[in-house]
């Protein structure tokens, strides 16, 4: 017995036809307010209020042309002495959490002791450490100095790889490259699944543990745009951190003259990731 | 045409439809301005508000010491290094910065350290100069300098 007023067959139907006949108008109609009205009765802010353009996030941006920019940092291993103004620098301009374990830029400090005694070895052990990112400066290493064959200071900070295996791991296209080349996470659209922390070989993602999204170095994005340096690179007391643009000859200059001057060189090229980040006088412990 | 047939195309009409219209509902507006994301969310991270205030900033009122810091040893640090963030201070110089104090933070640089570059000048405080401060002998702005009495 059919107690229904019309069967399975003919609401399908119907719901097919109505559902088409608005994909058309949506589709096809001149006046995309007319649509959404037509789709979305009531207020309207229920379905399109997705991602509004807001005043101020408008009027950011005045001057800059995204495409017409291609940021590029290198490092000089051999000038950085570890006092962490950087890491300072980056937490304050960035509102990063103020605990370990979440950087966006840090320090590390590798100790390679020497051989031991008898040993044909050219080095002993590598030891690496960063205490709380190196922010509040390196206390003596845990290695005596009169063991130490030589020490150094490596500062981390994303490599805003061209090929970047973050972006690939991303399932809801969360992260992204931008045309001045730096590589960014959207927190509307990050699920903080983490795939992308998992990804990075170098360990420059955390999940921030107050938004559940995944965050990164930026570059300092809100700084660039506005033409000054990266907090990191404005601090860096030895200039160890070189900051320019490769599509404006003025302000890649001091970029070129580092790479003319230095061997340079990315971290773990082998993984194919072609990092942005460029270092002078790696030494071949540094991962 | 067939019943069966004509089911088919209404049925696939629909999920056509019902995917067209669901894009053009949730996909934002400024989706594929710039790439596969939203080219708003380039515009909200520009939107953050600068701490920093940058050096450029600071010689706009005091040029006189950025320039006499620019021939000195010091030169190529910031004064945000030492200084601390002062963008507050540039945008309302009611807002004093607030004070450094040495030795602790002169060693932060200078302390002896072995994985420090080997040119770079570092000391032992107790070798050095004991419980002294720095500025009694070195003008932070002009280390070279003889220090102001």
């Amino acid at each position: 017995m059919n107690t229904h007023l019309i069967n399975r067959r003919q609401a399908i139907g119907g719901l097919g036809k109505v559902l088409g006949g608005m994909a058309a108008i949506i589709h096809f109609h001149p006046c995309p307010a007319i649509a959404e009205n037509a789709l979305a009765p009531g207020p309207k802010k229920s379905v399109s209020s997705n991602t509004p353009p807001s005043p101020a996030a408008a009027q950011s941006l005045p001057n800059y042309d995204p495409t017409a920019h291609d940021w590029t940092m290198a490092i000089d291993v051999e000038k950085c002495i570890g006092c962490g103004l950087c890491v300072e620098a980056c937490k304050q301009e960035n509102k990063v959490i103020r605990q370990p374990f979440y950087f966006r830029t840090w320090i590390e400090r590798y100790v390679i002791r020497k051989p031991e005694a008898g040993s044909s070895e050219m080095r002993g052990e590598t030891v690496v450490d960063s205490p709380n990112g190196g922010m509040d400066g390196f206390p003596p290493s845990a290695v005596p100095p009169s063991e130490i064959l030589k020490a150094f200071f490596v500062p981390k900070l994303c490599n805003h790889c061209k090929d970047s295996p973050c972006i690939q791991s991303c399932p809801v296209g969360a992260t992204f490259d931008t045309p001045d080349g730096v590589v960014l996470v959207d927190p509307k659209y990050c699920i903080g699944c983490g795939f992308c922390i998992q990804a990075c070989p170098y360990g420059c993602r955390f999940l921030n543990p107050v938004t559940r999204t995944a965050e990164k170095c930026t570059l300092c994005y809100h700084r660039i745009t506005r033409g000054l340096n990266p907090a990191c690179v404005e601090v860096c007391p030895t200039s160890a951190r070189f900051f320019g643009d490769l599509k404006d000859p003025v302000k890649a200059e001091p970029l070129r003259r580092f790479v003319s001057e230095h061997k340079v060189q990315v971290l773990k090229p082998h993984l194919g990731t072609h990092p942005k980040l460029l270092y002078a006088g790696l030494d071949k412990e540094v991962r | 045409m067939p019943p069966q047939i004509n089911r088919l195309v209404v049925l696939t009409l629909a999920i056509v439809g019902a995917y067209f219209a669901a894009r053009a509902v949730l996909r934002p507006k400024s989706f594929g301005e710039y790439g596969w994301y939203r080219g708003d969310s380039l515009r909200e991270l520009t939107a953050l508000t600068v701490t920093y205030a940058g050096k450029a900033a600071c010689a706009d009122c005091h040029g006189e010491l950025v320039e006499k810091m620019s021939q000195s040893k010091h030169r190529s640090i910031a004064c945000e290094s030492c200084h601390g963030a002062n963008g507050e201070h540039a945008e309302s110089p009611a807002i004093t910065p607030k004070k450094i104090t040495p030795p602790q933070f002169c060693l932060r640089c200078h302390q002896a350290n072995p994985a420090r570059p080997e040119k770079f000048p570092q000391v032992d405080k107790a070798e050095h100069f004991g419980e002294d401060k720095c500025t009694d002998c070195h003008q932070p702005h002009s280390p070279t300098d003889a220090p102001k009495k």
